[in-house]
């Protein structure tokens, strides 16, 4: 997988600094993503590469790979990029939700793959800060993606609180 | 009935002009219609055989006249006069204009509807009794819970791309008209002993190319932890559910492949997590405020006795026909539900022309308490007609060719559009289903015949029920002929059954004559007061199997 060249996190254009390792390959000298099967058998050795670690998890199609299979190595990666091959594979919403809910993950949650303009709000909804978007979307097209469906009936992984519960002015 | 407040007007306003921005842009070119696909589907349009068609919702079934008469405007400015109301108790517009479709939806917005979820791979419109609120015996009014469930699923962020669509439909009655066995989940809704409401879990029914019957995966879910309990089987299908194969991505797929006692152990987990957290547990006064729009209306009191309609029942023999067809006891005293049949002899099962929308709002405004349901077998109801008032709604009906006293009977038909329509199918339905009401045109050797459910479907998808009709009829494609595979004894209510084949199929001028001969069999095989279904149970399919197929 190439670096992202329309990357944006926490709403900023940004540069990827980070490097997608096969599993084949050795690391680099710079902070790297490596694969879950990858995670687990080396967790060791990649934990004492003195760089930054990321971890890149694929939707699959039969099967998509299971988050909770390396709930113990979290807390050693700063990078999570959650990977939709296409955009009905939306497997990736639930891992999303999964880390910034279950596991408390903190560090930048980030939306691979076919990421479509009216998805974005529903990414971020999940917990994605980070999308590296297609090449010809421009930020005000980001921006005006965000601001698509400001309402929300349901609480998710965002601020939003949901409608049912706000009539009550209680806090979801 | 349920009205919006604020809230839900701007979540229906926002969607519509969400949607007239991405029209806009098809119309100029700047999405293609492979880019315009996923957005237009999550608004209920499809590109069918010969237009676009728009499937706009009917929430639980329910509609006022208000919304009735707009249903009808919309068939005469946007349609070709008509509409058809579907088996997920919907209605479906054939002929709209895509560039008209956002003003469409800006007219639908103004008596509170939408088309939202109304196809893609979400959670689609809930579906619930017809009868919700009139009939004696209920548990609850399955709207209110149906309400919540619209709610909490409507732009769910997580489960908007989910493997394959969702259906949910709940029951509150010991009778099940909602099919709940054959969703993705069905709710029954129960009393414990200390009178407290629960919710029942099935998942994993369905119909298409592999039916299930659903599995009960849980006894009494509190409803305040009710959409942390749906939330988790949505989270637990999301993940698992397979993305490989389409015919093999519903959740009934992944019941039947890790078994109902694993799916109920991973749900317990996932739902032990989400309770933790308590952000999904129900306001009970959220419950109560959504509940009181189902308050029951403001009957009146009488009685039964009702000579005026004891005088029209002895006098007007095609009004006790009738009646006695089409007409339901009520929970209340000296009122009725009457069922009207969209069935007309010959007619397109589902299908009211605009006048007929019309008609049905003006007589739900004067003699219905302003309600209207649609029947999950494409039929509409009165809900609260009083006793004394049934033959001047009956002659309102007459007026409107809208009396055929036809429920249940074998001309009242589920049929899928079929060939006619839709580009998945391999097969007529329409045709099938208009030659059968013609061969049995006979009202009386309809009543004489009884209570026996036809369902047809134009290919594997099963849209038209077939596997739970107690007569299934199947359109499959063998090297450009039509033929069509029967199948006996199914039924999707609370004793769920899916039916089983009679053999080799038949081909479209042969179909009615076996129909004919499965109908011959019975009537010489019964036994006093026996229905269809319980002859078949007690005979089993050998003495139709000879007289379809002769002798081996």
């Amino acid at each position: 997988m190439e670096p992202s060249k329309n990357l944006i996190i926490d709403g900023v254009i940004a540069e990827d600094i980070w490097t997608y390792i096969e599993d084949d390959s050795a690391l680099v000298d710079g902070p790297c993503v490596v694969s879950l099967a990858r995670l687990k058998q080396d967790f060791e050795a990649l934990q004492a590469h003195p760089f930054p670690l990321g971890l890149v998890v694929r939707a699959g199609t039969k099967q998509g790979e299971d988050i909770n299979d390396v709930a113990n190595m979290l807390d050693a990666l700063s990078l999570i990029a959650i990977d939709f091959p296409v955009y009905r594979n939306g497997r990736g919403f639930s891992t999303a939700r999964v880390l910034r809910e279950d596991y408390d993950f903190k560090g930048e949650l980030r939306a691979v793959g076919e990421v479509l303009f009216d998805q974005l709000v529903f990414m971020q909804r999940c917990g994605f800060n980070a999308y590296a978007l297609p090449e010809n979307m421009s930020p005000d097209t980001y921006n005006q993606a965000m601001r698509m469906l400001p309402g929300a009936y349901q609480p998710a992984s965002d601020q939003r609180r949901g409608i049912i519960w706000q009539r009550h002015n209680q806090k979801s | 009935m349920y009205r919006y407040d604020e809230f839900d007007h701007a979540m229906v306003r926002q969607r519509v002009e969400q949607f007239r921005d991405q029209v806009a842009r098809r119309m100029s070119g700047e999405l293609e219609e492979d880019a315009f696909k996923p957005l237009r589907l999550m608004n209920g349009v499809y590109l069918q055989l010969h237009a676009y068609m728009l499937r706009v919702a009917i929430p639980y079934g329910t509609l006022s006249s208000r919304q009735m008469h707009q249903l009808a405007h919309i068939a005469r400015k946007y349609d070709r006069g008509y509409g058809h109301f579907t088996t997920r108790q919907n209605i479906q517009y054939n002929w709209p204009a895509l560039e008209a479709i956002p003003d469409l939806l800006d007219e639908l917005a103004e008596v509170e509807m939408h088309a939202i979820q109304t196809s893609g791979n979400c959670i689609r419109n809930v579906t619930a009794d017809q009868y919700a609120g009139a009939i004696d015996g209920e548990v609850e009014d399955p709207r209110i819970i149906s309400e919540v469930i619209r709610q909490w699923s409507t732009f769910h962020p997580e489960f908007s791309f989910l493997p394959r669509k969702f259906k949910i439909a709940v029951s509150g009655h010991a009778n099940d008209r909602a099919a709940i066995r054959f969703h993705d989940i069905g709710i029954a809704i129960k009393k414990d002993s200390a009178g407290a409401i629960g919710y029942e879990i099935h998942v994993g029914g369905g119909l298409g190319r592999s039916p299930f019957i659903a599995k009960k995966i849980a006894d009494f879910v509190e409803p305040q932890k009710l959409l942390a309990y749906l939330e988790a089987v949505m989270r637990v299908y999301n993940q698992l559910g397979r993305r490989d194969n389409s015919y093999k991505a519903r959740i009934k797929i992944l019941v039947h492949e890790i078994g109902a006692e694993e799916m109920r152990a991973r749900v317990e987990a996932e739902f032990a997590k989400i309770d933790a957290r308590g952000t999904l547990n129900l306001p009970n006064e959220e419950r109560q405020r959504i509940a009181s729009y189902f308050a029951p209306p403001e009957f009146e009191t009488l009685t039964d006795d009702c000579p005026e309609f004891d005088a029209k029942y002895a006098e007007d023999k095609a009004f006790a026909q009738w009646i006695k067809t089409n007409i339901v006891a009520h929970k209340m005293d000296g009122y009725a539900i009457v069922n009207i049949s969209l069935k007309p002899i010959g007619g397109v099962p589902g299908d009211a022309t605009d006048v007929q929308m019309d008609r049905i709002a003006n007589i739900a405004k004067a003699y219905s308490l302003d309600e209207i349901r649609v029947t999950h077998e494409q039929n509409l109801v009165l809900p609260h007609v009083r006793k004394s008032d049934l033959y001047v709604v009956y002659e309102a009906l007459c007026a409107a060719d809208l009396h055929t006293p036809n429920l249940g009977l074998i001309s009242d038909q589920i049929a899928c559009p079929g060939l006619d329509y839709c580009n998945l199918a391999n097969a007529r339905s329409i045709p099938v289903a208009q030659e059968i009401s013609e061969r049995f045109s006979d009202l009386n050797r309809q009543a004489d015949i009884g209570e026996l459910h036809i369902k047809i479907s134009g290919c594997i998808n099963a849209c038209g029920h077939h596997h739970v009709g107690n007569i299934g009829i199947l359109g499959v494609d063998k090297k450009g002929t039509e033929f069509y595979q029967l199948t006996l004894g199914g039924t999707p209510d609370e004793n769920a059954a899916i039916g089983d084949i009679t053999g080799p199929a038949f081909t479209a001028d042969k179909v009615v004559d076996a129909v004919e001969n499965i109908v011959e069999t019975y009537m010489l095989e019964r036994k006093d007061g026996e229905k269809f279904l319980q002859t078949y149970r007690r005979v089993g399919m050998a003495p139709f199997k000879e007289r379809l197929y002769g002798a081996e």
